[in-house]
């Protein structure tokens, strides 16, 4: 009997325990949607920026993974850059057969080839020329601008005009032995020369280390990026070898570059009261940020906007716009604040523009108010540093009337509860 | 027997809970968004399928606690409803549909002339979804957006009630109501702008409240009485994560009725109610609402019909929306009469403010005397 009413009950609850939703969604009109509404607020934030300053020298020429090349003639100078490069050496014997081990004297080149991979230029530029120059192999991260004055006036070894080339059919000169590849879908182009004895020259006690310059020049502003790596310069010695005291032919394996950078002048102007975001080496500024409690512990942000005002037009080569980044950081350090990688908001900035720049900083205000525990400070720097000369500087926060501002919209919290 | 009493009642009430939804639900309407929310229906199938009518004379309805004197053995009874809602407005149809498990409960008699029990009921249903398009200017644009607004949850009435005859014509009941529940609200708002980061918010809101209430059931003649009953509840808390965020007057309540049964195969029934909801607030207005209804045939199997007609608490302009109904049922009762099961069908008809709900509900209801 009790087992029956217990089963009854059981039942009974089986029953109630299912509830279900509403399984469509309802239209509400005007009077009959909840009192309650979501409020937007959008404020303008003009003081909340404050010990703002600027860092240079994050990432240096030789450690970018372009070379740049340059030649824009500006109002009061011209920005000259040039990619230096020295190639790994071949040795001074090399196998005569792949049969056995025995090794010969390397006597001398016959010729070399030399491959560069253009992985930025501009398309546009018309008469684009490139000049190589034999360079001291002693170059290094030390070298600068004023120490290869003299190798980069008086060593040319070859001047290829790169339009020309790229017109030949297949574009090969039969006259030159250079040719040309383009990558259509990399947009890069590889650029081989071949290079005589007297360009190309093996010397036995340096065991074939060579080092070369380029300079470029067009009709138009000249600006172009050399890869590196991967897409580095590659050459290809053809040499003489002796084998029992007759010389032959061989061909040793493509050879690397051992150290690559790029030289430049003039160097960039000293970091002053203003925010420079940019340039070799990179600069990078910070801005530390006051969010109003109003903001971070009440409302949820929808929308943030960081303004800055240029205080000059942004230098660089005219065709290679160049992004800058909003990043917050782990921990407040100054200049050497470590960057949150995680989280980041970009802007394209144009060469020679003194227009406003806005950046979104949207999801960088979001995990300031998620997490109060992390800095409000934003750092802005180039989104590929030291890979372009580009760089901008913008008004700090002492100047009153251009200082950053954020723009901040955000959502109140919803009155729940309320009838 | 006591204890059996006790331990079916602590099994319907903590059952539900632990499915993760401690609180049933009723139905719902468009004009208990602005409000409080919709009031539910103190009613059992049986009575619910005769307008309401026979609730002051329904042992296993909760608005009356005296006729439990004479609910003689331990019962417990359980209803469900589905029901199909077509809202219009503007010349727009939105069809809308839900189910609902409003009544629950248990009652025994404890002594020759005492009686008790326990159960739940909705109070007040707070559940809805609706989405809207507008726009707005922002930053110096015209902002589109939808926004989507939800609430799911409700406000249920857990009621101990105990009721004594004093003499072969006159019972008395009364009544202590905890009102308690939850609802999950969320807020959105989604720009076409994708630039505007959606807007995502929600909360928990949980209610309290008290109330009391009592009844009495006099027989005036052989088959005819007539029932009365008064309730007042103090106030509805809205509380979320802890703070307070609204405190809302609730209405205190009178009403009665009439049964007439010329015969015991016939039975007409006939009640009316007061509710001052208007206490509730801006927009809250005091209610009437009458019913009227028959039982024919035995009880192992009647055919039932009734009608309905009253105002809805909450709503736009002056005056409170219109609530028309009729209904018609029938039962069957198994196993000697241990088991019953009640078949309701209601056709339901709201207005106000330009706008109008038509419903079909499908009521289920499942008596158990072990």
């Amino acid at each position: 009997m009790t087992r029956r009413r217990l089963a009854l009950v059981g039942a009974l609850l089986l029953v109630a325990a299912c509830v279900e939703r509403i399984t469509a969604l309802g239209h509400c009109p005007g009077d009959f949607c909840p009192s309650g509404q979501i409020t937007i607020v959008d404020t303008l934030l003009t003081t909340n920026i404050a010990r703002d300053s600027s860092y240079r020298g994050y990432v240096l020429a030789y450690q970018s993974p372009l070379m740049l090349a340059a030649n824009l003639p500006g109002a009061t100078d011209t920005l000259d850059g040039r990619p230096i490069f020295r190639m790994n050496p071949v040795g001074s014997r090399l196998r005569i057969s792949t049969a056995d081990t025995s090794t010969g004297l390397i006597l001398g080149a016959d010729s070399a080839r030399l491959q560069v991979y253009f992985v930025r230029r501009d398309s546009a530029t018309r008469n684009l020329r490139l000049q190589l120059y034999r360079l001291p192999i002693t170059i290094d991260t030390s070298t600068t601008f004023a120490d290869l004055t003299g190798p980069f006036t008086d060593s040319l070894v070859r001047t290829i005009n790169i339009d020309t080339l790229l017109a030949q059919p297949g574009r090969k000169d039969t006259v030159t032995g250079d040719s040309a590849v383009v990558d259509t879908v990399n947009h890069r182009l590889v650029l081989s020369l071949k290079l005589d004895t007297a360009a190309a020259r093996y010397v036995g006690t340096d065991s074939g280390r060579v080092a070369y310059g380029i300079r470029i020049a067009a009709d138009t502003l000249a600006s172009v990026a050399l890869g590196k790596g991967s897409f580095g310069p590659v050459l290809q010695w053809h040499l003489r070898v002796d084998s029992l005291g007759m010389p032959v032919a061989r061909n040793p394996g493509n050879l690397a570059a051992a150290f690559a950078s790029f030289v430049f002048a003039p160097p960039p102007a000293p970091i002053d009261s203003t925010l420079a975001v940019g340039g070799v080496p990179s600069a990078r500024s910070l801005l530390r940020v006051t969010l109003p409690k109003v903001i971070r512990d009440s409302g949820q942000i929808i929308r943030g906007t960081l303004i800055l005002v240029p205080a000059v037009a942004a230098r660089g080569a005219p065709a290679d716009s160049f992004m800058i980044e909003a990043r917050t950081v782990f921990a407040d350090f100054g200049g050497k604040s470590p960057v949150d990688l995680r989280f980041g908001d970009t802007t394209v900035i144009h060469v020679g523009s003194t227009d406003t720049v806005k950046i979104e900083v949207t999801n960088l205000l979001q995990i300031w108010a998620a997490d109060s525990t992390r800095p409000t400070v934003l750092v802005l720097r180039p989104e590929r540093e030291a890979q372009a000369f580009g760089e901008i500087r913008f008004y700090p926060s002492v100047a009153a009337a251009f200082r950053p501002t954020l723009q901040v919209t955000f959502v109140r919290r919803f009155p729940f509860g309320v009838p | 027997m006591t204890l059996r009493i006790g331990g079916i009642m602590a099994v319907l009430l903590v059952g539900p809970a632990l499915t993760g939804r401690a609180m049933v639900a009723a139905q719902d309407s468009q004009f208990g968004i602005r409000g409080l929310g919709t009031p539910g229906r103190w009613e059992s199938v049986r009575s619910r399928s005769t307008g309401g009518a026979f609730g002051p004379f329904d042992p296993l309805s909760p608005l009356m606690e005296a006729p439990l004197a004479d609910i003689g053995q331990l019962t417990a009874t359980a209803a469900g409803g589905t029901s199909h809602r077509d809202v219009q407005e503007g010349g727009t149809t939105t069809a809308l549909r839900t189910t609902r498990f409003p009544v629950m409960g248990v009652a025994g008699p404890v002594a020759p002339r005492l009686a008790v029990a326990a159960g739940f009921t909705t109070y007040l249903d707070k559940s809805w979804d609706v989405a809207f398009r507008d726009s707005f200017l922002l930053r110096g644009v015209m902002q589109r957006y939808i926004d989507e607004l939800t609430s799911d949850g409700s406000v249920t009435d857990v009621r101990f009630a105990a009721a004594g005859r004093l003499s072969r014509r006159i019972a008395i009941g009364a009544g202590l109501h905890v009102l308690a529940g939850s609802t999950r609200m969320t807020a959105e708002r989604r720009f076409d702008d994708s630039t505007f980061h959606p807007v995502q918010q929600s909360a928990e809101v949980r209610y309290d409240g008290f109330g009391v209430s009592g009844s009495v059931l006099i027989g005036v003649a052989p088959g005819l009485s007539l029932a009365g009953w008064a309730r007042s509840d103090n106030r509805l808390r809205a509380k979320v994560a802890d703070t307070t965020s609204a405190i809302t007057d609730l209405p205190r309540m009178v009403g009665g009725g009439v049964l007439f049964a010329p015969s015991p195969s016939v039975r007409f029934a006939a009640s009316a109610a007061w509710r001052s909801w208007g206490r509730a607030g801006q927009g809250a207005f005091d209610t009437w609402t009458w019913s009227a209804g028959a039982e024919f045939g035995s009880r192992r199997m009647p055919i039932r019909l009734g009608a309905r007609r009253g105002q809805m608490p909450f709503g736009p302009g002056t005056e409170a929306p219109t609530e028309t109904a009729g209904s018609l049922g029938t039962g069957r009762a198994f196993a000697q009469g241990r088991a019953l099961i009640d078949l309701g069908l209601e056709r339901l008809e709201r207005r106000g403010g330009g706008l109008t709900e038509r419903v079909w509900t499908v009521l289920v209801g499942l008596t158990v005397r072990p």
